[in-house]
């Protein structure tokens, strides 16, 4: 057991759970004092996304996408960039997808790949200028994301009511993408997996996009820490000034940390558009930008355990949608979970006894020291 | 009796640093005292300890015939003792008078009177002749102006000494004089001040009597009219015994790099470097000697592209390297120990592996096809600690996890294993303890020997002049003088130079740089 504690990530692991039953314990008691029904509307909670079919599918649809926000992320926090411009991306990625799958002149699954490009590179472009002003005039990126996410929203709202709106609809909306450049379910069109696939198909959108999301999760893993550039970003996140003496061109590095984030930020926006929404329509973002922020912080900007945090993350919502439908309890409760949750994962001094700290003075000479001083290894 | 008295202080820091060494202290009432000493003498930590801000390991202190332990600065204010820092601590949003006032503000009717503050620091401003404009926001004023509000605040709070931490450092030469002329005053009105500095003409223009201190440890307490500076000079540098090192015979080689005409002006638009010119050569140490602040660091970042220059050329191979990106100038095989590891030297949340890559990451045999090869960097990083005896069970351990000596030598093992054409040592052992200090100085003269260029800046003299193959010394941005056999050159004269008491002309040092 002991020498399970030393290991860095069982310890990261036991302060997640422990961050997760703090938070969860947490929004019982609020739970018992606004509700009629505590217990009911907790177990809804806790219970409510694995008890039926379609609510499966809502909790993986929505961690998929989340997968994408939080790699993306990831990216721009390992450099150490508080650029909060997802969201942005997304919905400008999405549009850019919906809008080629409806109208671009090519056979069904030529449109599919060039609405994944256009996304991409759609993603990419609304980066640059939060980029750019960061790197060479130094703007705070926090502010001026925050500020492209608005021009985002806006620009999509007013590009899908002139261009787009279907005529006689009460909301912003396209019409429907065909049948034949919808997503298909992940579960492959095999005789003897028939029958799962179709109820599945009825009564989920689960999609082959959960596959492009773990392969997406292999690349950003790679990317990071097998290549060059990750090593490059991983170090002007770790010291700018450090990578600046050592050669790294630190001003390159914060704008393609931003841009090659947008690419992963458009993958959401694809996933949304062209695998649940199946259409575009004006709030198909639904905030989950910012969530993506939450994802990374969850999961601290390692792309390995983003799948991870999405999936936890993912079932929290969906719990908070079937307590929201079900009881006398409103989702925002689930906010003051998540939000204790993610304190208490960032308050690095949680579970100081399990800290430790490897000190290598002279005559500690290849000893683990604990840091209260508890046992001395040799 | 001295209204002063501090008995066998001594100050060891946890990281076992003695900065103060059983050090004696007196400072007589309505004196004008300085205090003078290289940097790391411990003049700063003295005087934190009188001011409260420190506290020494032993030793006491005696404010006027009485015993005192001083917990925090409050308790020294208490005592009348105030403090001028070097960096002003003033809140620029507020005025002049609020800031005067701020941490005892007149009240009335449990509202800050405004009136009073502005009417008191009037009064003060008047008394000792120190003008103010007691309505004027602190961040419209300029710098002498804010130090003369820091001692109208020291006033206000009743202190009797006044301890100026380089307080002409920030300041133009006329706004020097009027401090000068404010300091007089204040001592004529019966205050006393302790003033810091290592500018040995302020020394003899300004002060009675004169403290000096070398390496944690008082030298002696003179009056300042029975010696010169040159004096002053040779107690503030003194002789000490140089660390035995082996330097092998001396193979100068071609010439490797050229520094011409290289100028520099700050932010604020004062000249730092005006005009340096020197040759470096295969094979030798080309130590630079001077007093921390006159340019050294100004000229070393600017030789590694950390920092662009006004003018002037820096020639390696017949390329001029002058504002190149660092990228650049580390292809051309140029590596540098940075003076400040913790900032430009180290990443101290990566691995030390990570650390020891920075330079080579993109190069074969580290970068194979599109990825790195960690492979190949587990086995250097292995091969680095072992060869530089860095201090750690494995190559994946975060920087922060070792101490300062193998931190330096971390950076001292990627810099030196890239085979360098020229190395640039900065303070490349500063800090550090003496084992890790020996190591790092006989890798210096090993890599000397075999044929690289070493530039070493070091404010510690005995390093330069024991390492060094040809010494020039730096004042003010300017070369003051050139030693071509660092061996025949006493601590004495250098220190003449490198505090501008003398210096050569260019033609006399030409043929030598």
């Amino acid at each position: 057991m002991r020498e399970l504690f030393r290991k860095k990530a069982f310890r990261e692991f036991l302060r997640v759970l422990l961050a997760l039953g703090i938070g969860l314990g947490l929004g019982f008691v609020v739970t018992i004092f606004v509700s009629k029904d505590p217990i009911g509307n907790y177990r809804a909670f806790l219970l409510g996304p694995v008890s039926q079919l379609n609510r499966i599918g809502d909790w993986l649809e929505e961690s998929t996408t989340l997968i994408f926000l939080g790699l993306a992320v990831a990216i721009v926090f390992t450099a150490k960039q508080f650029y909060i411009g997802v969201e942005g991306q997304m919905i400008l990625g999405a549009f850019v997808a919906g809008t080629i799958v409806l109208y671009a002149p090519f056979p069904p699954l030529l449109r599919v790949i060039a609405a994944f490009i256009g996304a991409a590179l759609m993603g990419m472009i609304w980066g640059v200028i939060p980029a750019v002003v960061k790197a060479y005039l130094n703007a705070s990126e926090l502010v001026s994301s925050l500020m492209m996410n608005t021009i985002a929203l806006r620009l999509f709202d007013y590009l899908v009511s002139t261009y787009l709106q279907q005529p006689k609809v009460a909301g912003i909306m396209s019409e429907l993408f065909p049948k034949e450049v919808r997503l298909p379910s992940f579960i492959p069109n095999l005789p003897f997996l028939a029958d799962i696939r179709m109820l599945w198909e009825r009564q989920t959108s689960v999609s082959v996009m959960i596959y492009v999301a773990i392969g997406a999760v292999i690349v950003v893993y790679w990317l990071l820490y097998k290549t060059p550039f990750g090593y490059e970003l991983r170090m002007v996140g770790s010291n700018s000034k450090f990578a600046r003496y050592g050669g790294i061109n630190v001003k390159r590095i914060i704008v393609l940390s931003i841009t090659i984030s947008g690419i992963f930020a458009g993958l959401a926006g694809v996933h949304v558009a062209l695998a649940i929404t199946h259409r575009i329509v004006q709030n198909m973002s639904a905030g989950l930008g910012f969530e993506g922020v939450n994802i990374a912080i969850l999961s601290f900007n390692n792309p390995a355990i983003v799948p991870f945090a999405s999936l936890l993350y993912g079932y929290l919502r969906a719990g908070a949608d079937v307590m929201e439908r079900m009881g006398d309890v409103s989702r925002e409760l689930v906010m003051i979970v998540q939000a204790a949750v993610l304190l208490l994962i960032t308050a690095e001094r949680l579970l100081p006894v399990v800290q430790q700290r490897v000190t290598t003075d002279e005559e500690e000479e290849g000893q683990v020291v604990h840091e209260k001083g508890v046992k001395h290894v040799a | 009796m001295p209204l002063i008295e501090m008995k066998k202080i001594s100050k060891i820091y946890d990281n076992g640093v003695v900065a103060n060494d059983h050090v004696n202290f007196s400072v007589n009432k309505g004196e004008i005292h300085a205090l003078v000493g290289e940097n790391g003498a411990g003049k700063s930590t003295l005087m934190k300890i009188l001011f409260g801000i420190e506290k020494p390991t032993e030793g006491q202190i005696i404010i006027d015939g009485q015993e005192k332990e001083f917990n925090s600065s409050h308790d020294a204010i208490a005592a009348k003792i105030g403090m001028v820092h070097q960096n002003f601590m003033l809140i620029p949003s507020f005025t002049v008078a609020e800031n005067v006032v701020l941490g005892s503000e007149p009240m009335k009717n449990g509202l800050i009177d405004k009136n009073k503050a502005l009417n008191v620091t009037k009064e003060l401003s008047k008394q000792f002749g120190l003008f103010v404009f007691p309505n004027a926001v602190v961040d419209a004023i300029n710098v002498g102006m804010k130090q003369r509000v820091e001692i109208l605040k020291m006033l206000y709070r009743k202190a009797e000494i006044l301890i100026m931490d380089e307080p002409t450092a920030v300041l133009t030469p006329q706004e020097t004089q009027d401090l000068f002329k404010a300091i007089r005053t204040l001592v004529h009105q019966g205050k006393t001040v302790i003033f810091i500095t290592h500018k040995l003409r302020e020394v003899k223009e300004i002060s009675d009597r004169v403290t000096v201190m070398r390496l944690g440890k008082v030298i002696g307490t003179v009056d300042t009219k029975d010696v010169t500076r040159e004096q002053i000079a040779n107690m503030m540098v003194g002789r000490e015994v140089f660390l035995d090192i082996k330097k092998p015979q001396i193979k100068r080689g071609e010439q490797r790099l050229t520094v011409k005409d290289l100028t520099y002006v700050d932010e604020t638009g004062r000249p730092v470097l005006r005009g340096v010119n020197f040759n470096l050569y295969a094979g030798e140490v080309l130590g630079i000697a001077g007093v921390e602040g006159n340019g050294q660091t100004e000229l070393v970042e600017i030789m590694t592209g950390l920092r662009p220059a006004a003018g002037g050329e820096i020639i390696v191979n017949d390329k001029d390297l002058c504002n190149k990106d660092p990228r650049t100038i580390r292809m051309m095989r140029i590596a540098h120990i940075p003076e400040d590891r913790l900032t430009n030297g180290v990443a101290v949340n990566s691995s030390i592996e990570e650390n020891l890559i920075v330079d080579r990451y993109f190069k074969q045999p580290i970068k194979k096809g599109i990825s790195l090869d960690y492979k190949t960097i587990d086995q250097m990083t292995d091969n680095l600690i072992d060869r530089f005896s860095i201090k750690t069970p494995n190559g994946k351990l975060p920087v922060s996890s070792l101490s300062g000596g193998n931190m330096q030598k971390v950076v001292v093992a990627r810099e030196l294993s890239s085979e360098p054409y020229v190395l640039i040592a900065s303070q490349p052992t500063r800090g550090i303890d003496v084992g890790a200090t020996e190591f790092i100085r006989e890798q210096l003269v090993v890599n000397r020997t075999e044929g690289t260029a070493v530039l070493l800046v070091s404010a510690d003299l005995s390093e330069v002049m024991s390492l060094s193959d040809r010494i020039i010394t730096l004042f003010e941005g300017e070369v003051t003088g050139v030693f071509p056999d660092a061996s025949s050159v006493s601590e004495e004269e250098l220190g003449t130079y490198m505090l501008g008491v003398k210096s050569q002309t260019y033609a006399e040092m030409e043929e030598y740089l």
